[in-house]
């Protein structure tokens, strides 16, 4: 998630920049006060409050007493107080920029911390709010594929049985063509049979009443036509 | 053809034979031609042939029994034939035969014989068949040798069969 810069983020911005040139003056004035605290400074002022007429007057316990004084100019001054003007300036400077952090810094660093706070807030909501479409989204994914599964071991089942039952129906085509062909073949060949016994008995038949035929016409002269008239005439009349 | 027509020529060459008055032999001798006719195939064809002129087909007719039948019978059949019905003559001829039976309240008996009968065999035979039918018979007389031997006497649509041609053909199947 990229991050824009906001208002309350500009304003947060512009409070260290001036907390900082707080802290730059302060600094600075401090170091005016120090200066005006100096070796040369201690030694100038020993000078005008009367160090000349001290020299000038060859007094020798006054002049020891002056070094002391001058001496005591040169000493270190104390590493923990600091001097009283330094003090002053300092704390001033700390109260101001106390004052103007509290005044913008912190509302601004409050403001820009409640919005990054606001902004992790929403960036989590949305982040768990996708999560939980991404979870949504996984187990629709699941259940679609645990359908797809079941959908697809159905359709196996189904092709399986319908394979099953195909096999079992051409089994039973197979069997049922083949005692058709069976029954078929012995039908044939009991006509071939019968049709060769009718041939042959046709054959003998025709044979036999060919013969006969011929024996008839031999037979048949002028007298056996009149006998076979006569004979049907009588039948005719009886 | 028609059954109504044929009979209706049949009926109309049957008036003219009454008013000739000679319906018995005009009805024999178209009797005899018919029988001609039927077992002849060039005849029956070139008769039947209505792409050949009428003139040629009369003229075949008069050839052929011009000189055999009387001038009625020749015209009758030349009358069948020129008006396009050669081939229907068999039937008409026959319905006339009948037609003139039945005028003398008679039944014609078409006999099938394999030698031609003698006159009393044709007596004895007509006087057979109308005691077993009851009714006054005429015998139309064929010879048909194919029959072989024996009698075939066709009386309306009752057949008697006594031909050897038959007596074989049972034999035939008895087998």
């Amino acid at each position: 998630m990229s991050y824009t810069p906001t208002r309350i983020g500009r304003a947060s911005r512009m409070a260290i920049v001036a907390s900082l040139l707080v802290a730059a003056m302060s600094v600075s004035f401090t170091g005016v006060a120090h200066a005006s605290e100096s070796i040369g400074g201690c030694l100038a002022e020993h000078f005008e409050e009367g160090g000349e007429e001290i020299l000038a007057s060859g007094d020798e316990e006054a002049i020891k007493e002056f070094d002391k004084e001058l001496e005591s100019c040169i000493e270190a001054p104390n590493p923990i107080l600091p001097e009283l003007d330094e003090i002053i300036y300092g704390g001033a400077a700390f109260v101001i920029l106390m004052v103007a952090m509290w005044k913008w810094a912190v509302p601004a660093m409050k403001q820009g911390m409640q919005a990054r706070t606001d902004r992790i807030r929403a960036d989590l909501a949305a982040a768990e709010s996708a999560r939980l479409e991404a979870d949504g989204m996984k187990a629709e994914y699941a259940s679609k594929l645990a359908e797809a599964r079941t959908e697809a071991g159905r359709i196996v089942d189904d092709a399986r049985q319908t394979a099953d039952a195909m096999k079992v129906e051409l089994q039973a085509k197979a069997e049922s063509d083949i005692a058709d062909l069976r029954t078929r073949a012995a039908g044939e060949v009991e006509a071939a049979k019968a049709q060769a016994v009718s041939d042959l008995r046709g054959e003998v038949a025709s044979l036999a009443v060919g013969a006969a035929e011929q024996v008839i016409e031999k037979n048949l002269d002028a007298d056996a036509q009149i006998d076979l008239i006569e004979n049907y005439i009588n039948q005719v009349r009886s | 053809m028609g059954e109504v027509e044929n009979a209706q020529y049949a009926e109309a060459m049957f008036s003219v034979a009454s008013a000739e008055n000679d319906t018995d032999g005009i009805a024999d001798e178209l009797f005899s031609f018919s029988q001609v006719f039927q077992s002849n195939d060039e005849l029956r064809s070139a008769l039947g042939d209505r792409s050949i002129p009428t003139s040629r087909r009369t003229q075949i007719i008069e050839d052929l029994v011009g000189d055999k039948v009387s001038a009625t019978t020749t015209a009758l059949i030349s009358m069948v034939v020129g008006a396009g019905r050669g081939s229907d003559l068999p039937d008409i001829i026959n319905k006339l035969v009948q037609a003139n039976a039945a005028a003398g309240d008679r039944a014609v008996a078409e006999i099938r014989t394999a030698v031609p009968l003698d006159e009393g065999q044709r007596t004895r035979l007509a006087e057979a068949l109308s005691q077993k039918t009851g009714k006054t018979i005429e015998i139309k007389a064929i010879v048909d040798p194919t029959i072989k031997g024996g009698v075939i006497a066709q009386i309306g649509d009752e057949v008697i069969d006594g031909s050897v041609r038959r007596k074989l053909a049972l034999l035939r199947e008895a087998f």
